[in-house]
């Protein structure tokens, strides 16, 4: 189409793989952070650091593999909107269930 | 984007052609004629909400009322809800967006016509699904309370008191678990409301997304989002609550849907389930819904106040952004639903303070309706007076709002008539006043005369009288204690006479209804001609012929202006007071003519058989989940999905457009920029 | 949030002020493809889906119940590889769209077909893992909310995964029918990409919070 040709710097095959490499090796230490855990204990340190590596994976995926990045912003506001109102809706209702803390750490 | 490729017509059936008569509105792919049957069938289903209404005030018109045993009372109360919200409000909305939409940004149709005709389909035939139940449903009364041990001891009702109407769904629109759980709504009433608010709900998710992408996409020429006119702001800001708040009810609903028919335990107490949880889901999406319910009365009474005021309208950035940020906030205050259900301190402290702030864009929008009417030379026509009457009535259905944001006062208020009263007055002397307002200021448009002034003006005063004789009383009837959902109140409450009052009101209403189909009847065959321009307006979708023709505008409109039109009639005199310019008649009689007679033929999307097939599916899944334990439920989970996905691969092979060497003869016409989905 | 941000849009977005002709409404006024806007918007509303089953596993998966739960039984390993497939397919679908960018329809199928058989690979994990649940714990669909909470979630992404393979299949069958993928059937291929990828990411979400934190 087009209208994605119009993005001068896409990724090439090679670069596709190199993110996908990332990828795993990201899902790799969110596995091994487990263990981790499961060995030694984190002292709660675990779930801020697997949230973290997820988000990079996230972001990502949504950034390169979707063309997020290469796309007018105008996508970027109605997907992050989407994603924002749901954390934000979804968070306080398990706060007010007392299901998690909001505010102080995972 | 360009669907030009050049395939043959699909294959699997021959290419509809009609465009009159039953078949065209079978496989209409044309927003106009769908706006019109999603007017019809809200109207059928108003009628139907309304005889409920009905049946609920003469039970309750004197003390120890005996016309409704209490089964039948809680299906009518239930369905009354349900069929005004989701079968009234919410599809006339959907007529006004459909319709309105493309004429008032100045394009050929939606972004997606076929979807849009999926959408009316999937509507049409969940709200048959959801009434189906009367034919279908197995009246058991309910089964009464638990005792101590969790086990369910029967009832108080006798047998004889499971009727055909208390066969209806009987859980209230909310659907409270565990009330409308397996364990106490036992039957199969509840899967039916549970479903069929299911397949709605993707009907308007559907509609959602395509009015989204119609408003951002399919623009005019100079059409910039803030020209645009305050009914359109109001439809995409709409949109985009039901876009947001449709997924959950949609989890929400499945949950119960397994609950009910799997045996999960996501709201069952007894099982460690949190009946709280449902609360919350429903209310996530059940205040956004108040707004989904009331933002398009807003846009109409935007519309038609600045056109009968002779004045641009007051405010129009403030107004736009009030509504916005209505949207906005109207995610942040499920809550308030829920005061008595036990939620922390801090929680109620924080869902009352967002309630309240809701009040600041409310009072924004009452103030700039005013400031437009203010020093306007105002013509008092029918769809002025429903409009006037909707700000009045909104605002003190909004007053009555504000004081259930204030916990305690709340605590006393819930549950009671007078939240009966301060919904209806948002919902009934709000959203459909607005929307009748809409219809004597639209109904040129689509007919082409005048709906009749006399008969119009009447039916305003009977049914305004009749409204506020109807929810007025309610307020202190509420104060005094009269609780909601309760069939019966005892003679020694006092509550008699003015519980007789409202059900005099509510007959006066449906009088003020009746007169309004006599006056639609009438005036359709035998109104007045309208001409081009009956109301003087501003906006553009007057600047074409009435009733618009198939393909909407002649020539695509460019814009230069917010009020386009206005600023091709008038002009403005050293004082700033508008002057009608001297050629306007000359404009107004040119524009007659010309959209009378493109140029060059005009292709508009072809009909097509896959969005009613497509739709067709899935209600038949829905029989299929209700009864699964049986062979044709089986059967049905097998044929349902069949269909769907058959009229799926249908509508994918076969083109948006007919190919170009049809064009010369047929209807058959390319929408190009239209999706081909 | 989302209602107040067009506004300013109003002043951002360029109107693409095409000439028309006078029977054609070639128009897109935000210079974004119908189709591709309609995509979007529908995925952002799936995080309110996707998030709703998400928390209410968080409220149900950390109670005690009577009957096994989900946390006590995970097969992390196992797991971790089926997220590995899937996130593997994510490549092969993006490997899929760029063959087709470059005109490379040979190419285009072949890493079709491997996003569906990486799909289906990440499906029969599903199904496998389920039916250990089932036969080796007796941790049923019923068994307690958050077994059931933990079905629904898993159950409806999987849903998700079996129409996307349904979806790649077709675009399969018409790329080897016609010989390979026309400009309108890019586009398919473009959306049918975003819903692959929406479902990968949800599945990141899902076994980060659900399987590593859940378990924890």
């Amino acid at each position: 189409m087009s209208d994605t040709a119009h993005a001068t710097s896409h990724p090439s095959t090679k670069d596709y793989v190199r993110i996908a490499i990332f990828l795993a090796v990201l899902t790799a230490i969110e596995v091994a952070l487990f263990y981790l855990n499961e060995a030694v204990g984190m002292e709660g340190w675990d779930a801020p650091l697997l949230i973290g590596l997820s988000t990079i994976k996230f972001v990502v995926v949504v950034g390169w593999f979707m063309h997020l990045r290469f796309e007018d912003s105008f996508l970027a506001r109605f997907f992050g909107a989407g994603f924002v109102l749901a954390m934000a809706l979804y968070g306080i209702v398990l706060a007010v269930f007392g299901a998690i803390v909001l505010f102080g750490g995972g | 984007m360009t669907t030009t490729a050049s395939r043959p017509a699909s294959t699997i059936f021959r290419r509809p052609r009609s465009t009159e008569g039953f078949w065209s509105w079978i496989t209409t792919t044309d927003h106009k004629k769908i706006g019109i049957m999603y007017g019809y069938a809200a109207f059928f289903f108003f009628i139907i909400g309304g005889i409920e209404a009905l049946l609920l005030r003469i039970q309750l018109a004197g003390p120890n009322g005996s016309f409704l045993n209490a089964g039948e009372y809680n299906a009518m109360f239930t369905t009354h809800g349900v069929t005004m919200i989701f079968l009234f409000v919410m599809p006339v909305s959907a007529a006004f967006f459909n319709y309105l939409l493309p004429l008032m940004i100045g394009a050929r149709d939606v972004a997606f016509p076929r979807m849009n005709a999926l959408s009316w389909w999937i509507f049409i035939f969940g709200g048959l699904f959801l009434y189906s139940v009367i034919f279908f449903g197995d009246p058991t009364p309910p089964a009464g309370i638990a005792d101590s041990s969790g086990a369910i001891v029967a009832g108080n009702l006798d047998p004889t008191d499971a009727t055909l109407l208390a066969g209806l769904p009987d859980g209230g629109w909310f659907l409270y678990q565990p009330n409308a759980g397996p364990a106490y709504s036992p039957g199969t009433a509840v899967d039916f409301a549970l479903i069929g608010l299911q397949i709605l709900g993707i009907a308007s998710l559907i509609s959602a997304i395509n009015f989204i992408v119609t408003v951002f996409n399919m623009r005019a020429e100079g059409m910039r989002l803030l020209r645009m006119p305050v009914f359109v702001w109001m439809t995409l800001v709409v949109a985009f609550l039901l876009l947001f708040s449709l997924p959950i009810i949609a989890v929400a609903l499945f949950m119960a849907t397994f609950d009910r028919q799997f045996g999960t335990l996501f709201f069952q107490a007894t099982g460690g389930g949190d009946p709280v949880l449902w609360q919350h889901m429903f209310w996530l999406f059940g205040h956004p819904e108040v707004y989904i319910l009331i933002l398009p009365a807003m846009g109409i009474v935007s519309e038609v106040l600045p056109t009968n005021s002779r004045k641009p309208l007051f405010g129009y950035a403030a107004i736009v952004f009030a509504g916005a940020a209505i949207a906005f906030l109207g995610f942040g205050v499920w809550a308030h639903h829920m005061f008595s259900s036990g939620i922390p301190a801090v929680a109620q402290a924080a869902f009352g303070l967002s309630t309240m702030t809701i009040a600041v864009p409310t009072g924004i929008k009452i103030f700039n309706w005013m400031g437009t009417m203010w020093g306007g030379r105002l013509r008092f026509n029918t769809a002025m007076m429903f409009s006037i009457g909707f700000v009045a009535m909104f605002v003190i259905g909004g007053l009555s709002g504000v004081t259930h944001s204030i916990v305690p006062s709340d605590w006393q208020q819930t549950d009671t008539y007078y939240i009966v009263a301060h919904f209806h007055y948002v919902l009934f002397g709000g959203a459909i006043f607005g929307l009748f307002s809409g219809i004597y200021y639209w109904f040129p448009k689509i007919t082409g005369r005048m709906l009749n002034e006399k008969l119009g003006k009447v039916h305003f005063w009977v049914q305004f009288i009749g409204f506020n004789l109807t929810f007025a009383p309610m307020h202190w009837l509420g104060l005094q204690g009269m609780v909601r959902r309760t069939w019966r109140y005892a003679p020694e409450t006092g509550l008699g006479p003015w519980n007789l009052a409202v059900t005099i009101g509510a007959f006066t209403i449906a009088t003020g209804v009746a007169i309004f189909w006599f006056n639609w009847i009438y005036s359709k065959r035998k109104g007045e001609p309208s001409g081009l321009d009956p109301w003087d307006a501003r906006t553009i979708e007057w600047t074409i012929p009435n009733p618009t023709p198939a393909y909407n505008f002649a020539t695509p409109p460019v814009i230069h202006s917010l009020d386009d039109f206005w600023h091709q009639k008038y002009t403005e005199d050293e004082e700033g007071r508008p002057v009608r310019k001297d050629d306007a008649d000359d404009l107004v009689a040119r524009l007659d003519h010309d959209g009378r007679n493109p140029k060059s033929p005009i292709h508009m999307p072809a009909p097509s058989y896959f969005p009613i097939l497509m739709a067709l599916g899935l209600p038949l899944i829905g029989y299929g989940i209700i009864y699964h334990t049986t062979l044709v439920g089986l059967a049905l989970l097998f044929i349902g999905p069949l269909i769907t996905i058959g009229a799926l691969i249908g509508w994918g092979i076969e083109p948006l457009e007919e190919p170009e060497e049809h064009q010369e003869h047929g209807e058959g016409g390319e929408l190009v920029g239209a999706g081909a989905h | 949030m989302a209602d107040t941000f067009e506004i300013e849009e109003g002043a951002e977005v360029p109107e693409h002020a095409e000439v028309h002709d006078s029977h054609h409404l070639v128009h897109e006024s935000t210079g974004i493809d119908n189709r591709k806007l309609g995509m979007w918007v529908f995925l952002s509303s799936e995080f309110l889906f996707f998030g709703a089953f998400i928390s209410n596993y968080l409220l149900y998966g950390g109670r005690d119940f009577d009957s096994v739960v989900p946390r006590d039984i995970y097969d992390i390993p196992f797991t971790s590889i089926s997220s590995f497939v899937l996130l593997m397919s994510s490549l092969t679908m993006v490997l899929a769209h760029h063959a087709l960018s470059t005109g490379d329809q040979n190419g285009t199928k072949t890493w079709l077909m491997a996003t569906a058989l990486l799909g289906s690979v990440f499906l029969g994990g599903q199904v496998f893992e389920f039916t250990e649940f089932i036969v080796e714990y007796d941790m049923t669909l019923t068994s307690n909310p958050a077994a059931s909470a933990f079905y629904m979630l898993t159950g409806f992404h999987g849903t998700h995964v079996a129409l996307g393979i349904v979806m790649l299949l077709s675009l399969f069958g018409i790329a080897r029918r016609e010989g390979g993928l026309s400009e309108k059937h890019g586009m398919n291929l473009e959306l049918v990409g975003l819903y692959w990828h929406f479902v990968d990411i949800i599945w990141i979400v899902i076994f980060t919070l659900v399987y590593l934190i859940g378990a924890a």
